[in-house]
């Protein structure tokens, strides 16, 4: 069966976050792109599974500026995965989780994938609408927040749990399907060296933005406008509550939770 | 147009948190027009009891005890086009966000989830705010009219106060083709090892725990403490990745995000990866012997010390303060 993973750059958990000069976005002046962490969990799960079904492919697939795209599909490569579409996103295209879905729909399109796996949000813009977006557009089932993904050779059937409010549900997906991940069974492998350097030279098709703009046109009406990006005013620090008995600093602490911060219930 | 659709999501004995927080927004963007309520399954509108919602739509089938978001979707975009109203507010749990995506495409609207503000802009626009980055940064983005569907963030917006009177029902159809669409599939539900309490990712008030608190035994004392506020228990990754809770429990990057209305910090150290999963929370507190501990960066009320006297001391006052009995095992100094 082949698989495809969604890979999406995004920029690394250090960045300082910085307002870009129009005020309405994050500045990308010196920003690292790495693989997001869900999506690295999606990996992890896409290569799981192939060691579990013989005869599995795992394609990664990623829609972004061209640069960026690639660097994260090398990593996916350098991580196992057994070839790469990199989705180019024309200049001027909206950062938009519908238009993210539409530009993969086109590379998804053109293949028979049974599966296709994501991470359940991406660390930057945090939307968990890809996913979704996608299946509707496919036409097909779509399971969130999954963990414990795993291949059952008797039945040919997938079946995985889901995390939500009170605790797991217990699914039998019905393939194809896309299921976002929220953690894969093994915690993400990291790339050896060898394969590192072999991924630089590995072949990624491309998917140009001149095709891609076609396939965009409509959903990007429906793109939101970045108005404005804000950093929250720093924390100034805790107030730190003063005491000489554990019975003291818990009588404190009750007061301030009641009378200053009201949240006591 | 006017008027707003909110779905009402099930839970046992009624609907979910979020479902009535969804039915607060509902009424901001409704624009003077209509609340319109959508419940789907069985059981009439009971559920829906003293939701304040203008009208309610109820719907029943086979299959939709436990509907998929791609039925969801469906029911959602075929009441709307019913009602023609142009915004529809679903709750934001972990599926509600997932309906959002599937119904943006099936009904052409633009789309967003996490929202913690939303105002009326020009030309039937929204105006909507957002945490991004984990909380470490926020933006403001227009969602271009005719049609909006969006899913506010848990917590950001107030429970509307309930409605004296039940609202007017009737029970729709279900949409041309709904059979075909993709099911649920769910075989079982294991509910959270060992939680009493509310649902993290629901609750307004998390209290978690971390490596301070040294053995799984001991964590109890956390757990004792959320029972005494009625909060849900959360766990860095140190505690859940040594077993002594269920990953279920974990809060940060690679857990749950949750956003309460206060987070208490017994023993973390406040590591970034953590920080990320509860900092926009609105109030955190953090209990931690070391006063250098990166934790007090980001909390607004800090108590430097051991946390073994103090943890059940703060329990006791808190059980005394609510006029609750004295402890169960575990609480009491010692
Ligand atoms: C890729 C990646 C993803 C990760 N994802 C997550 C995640 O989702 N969630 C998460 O939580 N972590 C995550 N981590 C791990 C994170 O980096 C930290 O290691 C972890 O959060 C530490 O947990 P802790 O604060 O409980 O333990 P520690 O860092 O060991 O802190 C224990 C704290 O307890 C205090 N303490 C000790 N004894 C007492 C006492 N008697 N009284 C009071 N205080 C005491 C200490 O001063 C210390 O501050 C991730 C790491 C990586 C690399």
């Amino acid at each position: 069966m082949e698989i495809a993973v969604l890979v999406k750059p995004v920029p690394d958990a250090e960045t300082r976050l910085r307002p870009d000069a129009g005020g309405s976005g994050l500045d990308p002046e010196g920003v690292k792109w790495v693989l997001a962490g869900y999506d690295e969990s999606a990996v992890e799960q896409a290569l799981l599974l192939k060691e579990s079904i013989p005869g599995t492919s795992v394609r990664a697939i990623s829609y972004g500026p061209l640069a960026r795209a690639e660097e994260v599909l090398r990593f996916a490569i350098a991580l196992g995965c057994d070839a790469a579409t990199s989705v180019e996103q024309p200049a001027g295209a909206p950062d938009d989780p519908l238009v993210t879905a539409a530009a993969l729909h086109l590379a998804l399109s053109k293949r028979a994938v049974a599966l296709v796996l994501c991470g359940k949000q991406a660390g930057d813009d945090e939307t968990g609408l890809v996913g979704p977006a996608l299946a509707e557009m496919l036409g097909i089932a779509e399971y969130g927040v999954a963990v414990n993904v795993r291949w059952d050779a008797a039945s040919s059937a997938l079946t995985l749990q889901q995390s939500v409010e009170g605790g797991l549900v217990r699914v039998r997906a019905s393939l194809p399907a896309v299921v976002a991940l929220q953690q894969a069974w093994n915690d993400p492998r990291t790339a050896k060296l060898p394969n590192i350097l072999k991924s630089r030279k590995a072949a990624i098709e491309r998917m140009p933005a001149s095709e891609v703009s076609s396939a965009i046109a409509t959903v990007q009406a429906l793109a939101a406008r970045r108005l404005a990006f804000r950093l929250p005013p720093p924390r100034t620090g805790a107030k730190m509550i003063e005491y000489k008995s554990p019975e003291e600093a818990a009588e404190r602490l009750v007061r301030i939770l009641r009378e200053e911060a009201k949240v006591f219930p | 147009m006017t008027g707003a659709l909110a779905l009402l999501e099930r839970t046992a004995g009624g609907v979910t948190s979020a479902s009535r927080e969804a039915v607060g927004v509902a009424r901001t963007v409704a624009d003077g027009g209509a609340v319109v309520g959508l419940l789907v399954g069985p059981g009439g509108t009971g559920p829906a009891s003293g939701i304040p919602v203008d009208r309610l739509f109820t719907v029943e089938g086979p299959g939709l005890t436990d509907p998929s978001t791609a039925q969801y979707a469906a029911l959602l975009s075929h009441a709307a086009t019913q009602l023609g109203v142009a915004r529809i507010v679903v709750p934001g749990t972990a599926r509600g966000r997932d309906v959002v995506g599937r119904l943006a495409v099936r009904w052409a609207a633009s789309a967003a989830t996490g929202v913690t503000d939303v105002t009326l802009g020009e030309g039937g626009s929204l105006r909507i705010t957002r945490p991004v980055f984990g909380g470490r940064a926020s933006e403001t983005l227009e969602l271009p009219g005719p049609r909006q569907v969006f899913a506010p963030k848990p917590h950001a917006f107030s429970e509307p106060s309930a409605a004296a009177a039940p609202a007017p029902s009737e029970t729709i159809a279900l949409p041309d083709g709904f059979d075909k669409l993709p099911t649920r599939g769910a075989e079982g539900f294991e509910p959270t090892a060992g939680s009493k309490g509310p649902e993290l990712g629901e609750a307004s008030i998390v209290v978690s725990g971390g490596r301070g608190l040294r053995t799984p035994e001991s964590f109890r004392l956390v757990e004792d403490l959320a029972e005494s506020l009625g909060a849900a228990v959360g766990a860095s990754r140190a505690v859940t990745d040594a077993g002594w809770r269920p990953s279920s429990y974990q809060v940060g990057q690679t857990g749950r995000s949750v956003s309460p209305q206060l987070y208490i910090a017994v023993g973390i150290s406040g590591a970034i990866q953590h920080i990320v999963g509860m900092v926009s929370a609105r109030v955190i507190v953090a209990i931690n012997s070391d006063p250098q501990a990166p934790i007090f960066k980001v909390a607004d009320y800090g108590v430097v010390g051991d946390l073994f006297p103090i943890v059940p001391a703060l329990t006791k006052e808190i059980r005394k303060q609510r006029g609750l009995p004295a402890g169960p095992t575990g609480s009491g100094p010692g």
